[in-house]
């Protein structure tokens, strides 16, 4: 017993000196929050200090645009998350000439319209006066008259039909090309394009260059979507001050229930917060099952396993070094505590970090985390004692990490449905139950028997994992130089 | 502590590789397990450490069986060295002293009187690392005697040692004699295995071909050995009558022969056939007796290997 505690107090000893420990304690803390700065500093600079600049093309009119505008500046009032801005037509000289030309041939057609209505208006009074000479005459002359201003009108209405037709298409040419043209120069993040039959139609185009556009427009979409609505129900006749209290928009507060108790739901600290202490699971459980590996394969190459044993019993060697080990994984875990209540003295953060930070969930990670670390190490036990090299040992320890890593992959599904069928029998694997319990708690609070079945199975499977590596460190007492082969290790294990 | 070998057997994998093997060594003894690589010594070793269970035999330890107190008088330097070399010499010295059930003080003390001993006091507080290859070997012998076993199984002492320190090693071990510790030598340096042990066991193929005292070996092996230097061919000298082993090293030829034919007739034969610079004729050491047990097996492997 007395050599349990001397190669424990060693193991624990040498290894909380080394800088692999320091290390391995450190600068994953420092790593998470050097990531978490740097993902809050982007997502402030993507959402408060630069708006996106986004034009309005309008077709053949101008009539929307500015009061999409005016709309969008109300909806987002002090923090403008996209400016919609007007793009402007052509108005150099040469346009403005057409244009006056067709304003010139506008007032033509309109003099024109005006004149042949009033003959015909004439024509209607002289025909309603009584027969005579001069009613006949009037009449024929005014037919004349009709008959030539009908064919002046319409030759100055084709005209204007046609000036018409090239000074629009000009004009919303221009428009097209300017706004793609401020497009290209990144002047503009993107264009909505309405043209007013569509329009009325409920489809408007967004033009942008970015992918990501299509995500930040919703604003937009909502000012749209609100605008045109408004212009359906007027066109019902229905009253502004109805309009306007039919379109009061809804706010929507998350509230998650945890048993009995209520609190307001935060996505980023709920999702990233368990991911997060997964990882630091993974760490603490890795940390010192390395250096248990590491450390038997040393000493199996080196031979000082041998003058170990001729101190100790295997068993007082194993387990010395396991629960050794273990308090350093402890000894991790508490500093990690230290480092989140130092940063909790400068920041106080809020209701919704002590209900993810609380004794209950602190206590199930180091249950998780002993559970995982017997196990892992038990594994590890077994597989140091079949190499004789770190290099030769190396993948099948890669392998045993990314196994526990693995759901990490599975976060998202996991936390959106932490007690679903699958993700509970996942929970029940040894490999995987101390991560997925642990995705599994903040979230989904498991049913308790979930505890008691993922901490029976951990309990058996460390036993089995003690048992085979006891056996296979007894085995690996024959063999040394070269890596054992899987059947003669089973051949061999059957002679023991 | 006497040590008693009965009939050890042991097989991997259907090859046997310890074969009835049967030896004692008696307190105040020094016993050489010698062999070629291969020959069984270290597994030999491991069983009686009870590092390994043999399949079949026994070890006594002044009569009983292995029990869990034998191991803290059980001193045990293995073939293949390696120590913790991050640490201090302090720090090493004092963990296998405590494995060994020394008490704190007692150990302290310990390491202490044996680093100075050793001529190490200074290097108590260094990093293993620090210190030259021949000091860590010293470091490395210190974890197998700090607690003053009655049993000493040494595995090639003397490897990668100068000179110097491993005289310093071979005093240790007679001092350890002389105190009637028990000592199980194995080595390949067949010459400081003859100044040194009491005892030979020979061990070839996992069984023990030649075992006894030096005398007794000797008697055995009553052979003179003639050693002939020249620039003539001497690879005639293999066919002279009375020759029963021969060994041709560059120009130096080793002829044992048949302690039945003078050794004066085969002098006077070689005078007669080649012309020497250097003509001895001695008593075969050990490794001859060994080279002369093992190379004709060997030769017939090769033999029916090709």
């Amino acid at each position: 017993m007395r050599n349990f505690f001397t190669i424990m107090g060693w193991e624990f000893g040498r290894h909380l000196r080394s800088r692999s420990f320091a290390m391995a304690t450190l600068i994953p803390p420092l790593l998470f929050a050097a990531i978490i700065l740097v993902f809050l500093f982007f997502y402030q600079q993507q959402n408060t200090p630069q708006p996106r600049v986004i034009g309005c093309v309008e077709l053949d009119t101008v009539r929307y645009c500015p009061e999409l505008h005016r709309r969008l500046q109300e909806r987002q009032a002090g923090m403008p998350s996209v400016i919609l801005v007007t793009i402007q037509g052509d108005t150099t000289p040469e346009f403005r000439q057409k244009f006056s030309y067709l304003q010139r041939l506008k007032a033509e057609l309109d003099s024109l319209n005006d004149a042949y209505n009033k003959i015909k208006e004439r024509r209607r009074y002289i025909f309603q006066q009584p027969r005579s000479a001069k009613r006949e005459r009037l009449l024929r002359t005014t037919y004349e008259q009709l008959h030539l201003t009908r064919e002046q009108r319409d030759l100055a209405e084709l005209e204007y039909t046609n000036n018409r037709a090239r000074v629009d298409s000009a004009w919303n040419n221009y428009l097209i090309q300017t706004a793609d043209s401020m497009l290209r120069s990144n002047a503009i993040e993107g264009y909505i394009l309405l043209d007013p039959e569509e329009f009325q139609q409920g489809i408007v185009e967004f033009h942008s260059q970015t992918p990501s556009n299509f995500l930040q427009i919703e604003p937009i979409r909502q000012v749209l979507q609100e605008f045109l609505i408004e212009f359906r129900l007027r066109q019902a006749g229905i009253s502004s001050g109805e309009i306007s209290q039919f379109l009061q928009p809804v706010e929507i507060r998350e509230i998650l229930m945890e048993g009995h108790q209520r609190r307001e739901f935060n996505f980023m600290l709920s999702y990233l917060g368990p991911v997060i202490i997964v990882v630091f699971l993974f760490v603490s459980i890795f940390t010192p099952s390395g250096f248990l590996f590491f450390s038997l394969i040393s000493e199996r190459k080196s031979r000082l396993i041998e003058i170990l044993l001729t101190s100790a019993s295997p068993l007082q060697i194993i387990a010395g070094k396991i629960i050794g080990l273990g308090f350093l994984g402890l000894v991790q875990i508490f500093v990690w505590i230290g480092i989140t209540i130092g940063v909790i003295m400068f920041y106080l953060p809020g209701e919704e970090f002590w209900s993810l930070f609380t004794w209950q969930h602190l206590l199930i990670f180091i249950l998780y985390f002993s559970l995982g670390y017997l196990f892992f190490g038990a594994i590890y036990v077994a597989i140091g004692s079949l190499f004789d090299s770190e290099e030769s040992a190396h993948h099948i320890n890669l392998l045993l990490r990314m196994l526990a890593i693995s759901p990490i992959l599975l976060a998202v599904p996991i936390l959106l449905y932490p007690n679903a069928w699958i993700v509970r029998i996942l929970s029940f694997i040894p490999f995987l139950t101390p991560t997925f319990m642990i995705l599994r708690t903040p979230l989904g609070h498991p049913p308790l028997i979930d505890y008691y079945i993922s901490t029976g199975v951990m309990v058996v499977s460390i036993i089995v994992a003690i048992v085979l590596g006891a056996q296979l460190f007894k085995l690996s007492m024959m063999w040394y130089g070269k890596n054992l082969r899987f059947r003669d290790a089973l051949k061999l294990l059957r002679g023991l | 502590m006497e040590i008693q070998v009965k009939n050890l057997y042991k097989t991997f994998l259907d090859t046997p590789v310890v074969d009835d093997v049967s030896f004692t060594a008696k307190a105040g003894q020094i016993v050489g397990l010698l062999g070629p690589n291969g020959a069984g010594k270290t597994t030999t070793i491991r069983m009686i450490l009870h590092l390994l269970k043999p399949d079949d035999g026994e070890i006594l330890f002044d009569g009983k069986p292995f029990s869990a107190r034998l191991k803290s008088r059980i001193g045990y330097l293995p073939e293949e060295r390696g120590i913790y070399l991050k640490h201090t010499v302090g720090d090493v010295l004092m963990y296998f002293a405590r494995l060994k059930q020394l008490n704190a003080r007692k150990a302290q003390v310990e390491v202490v009187r044996h680093l100075d001993r050793f001529d190490m006091v200074d290097q108590l507080e260094t990093p293993i690392y620090q210190l030259s290859k021949g000091q860590q070997q010293k470091v490395q012998i210190l974890t197998a005697i700090i607690h003053d076993p009655d049993l000493l199984v040494l595995d090639e002492p003397f490897f990668g040692l100068d000179p110097l320190n491993q005289d310093i090693i071979r005093k240790l071990i007679l001092r350890f004699r002389e105190e009637g510790k028990t000592i199980l030598l194995s080595t390949h340096q067949m010459p400081m295995a003859e100044s040194l042990c009491d005892e030979f066991v020979f061990i070839h193929r996992g069984k023990v071909v030649l075992s006894g005292s030096l005398a007794q070996i000797r008697k055995q092996f009553k052979q003179n050995l003639i050693v002939v230097e020249a620039d003539d061919n001497l690879r005639e000298l293999e066919h002279l009558n009375g020759v029963q082993h021969f060994r041709l090293e560059r120009n130096t030829a080793y002829l044992t022969i048949d302690h039945r034919v003078p050794a004066k007739k085969i002098v006077s034969e070689i005078m007669d056939r080649i012309t020497f610079t250097r003509l001895e004729v001695n008593r075969p050491s050990l490794e001859d007796i060994f080279l002369q047990i093992v190379q004709p097996e060997e030769a017939e492997t090769q033999d029916k290997q090709s």
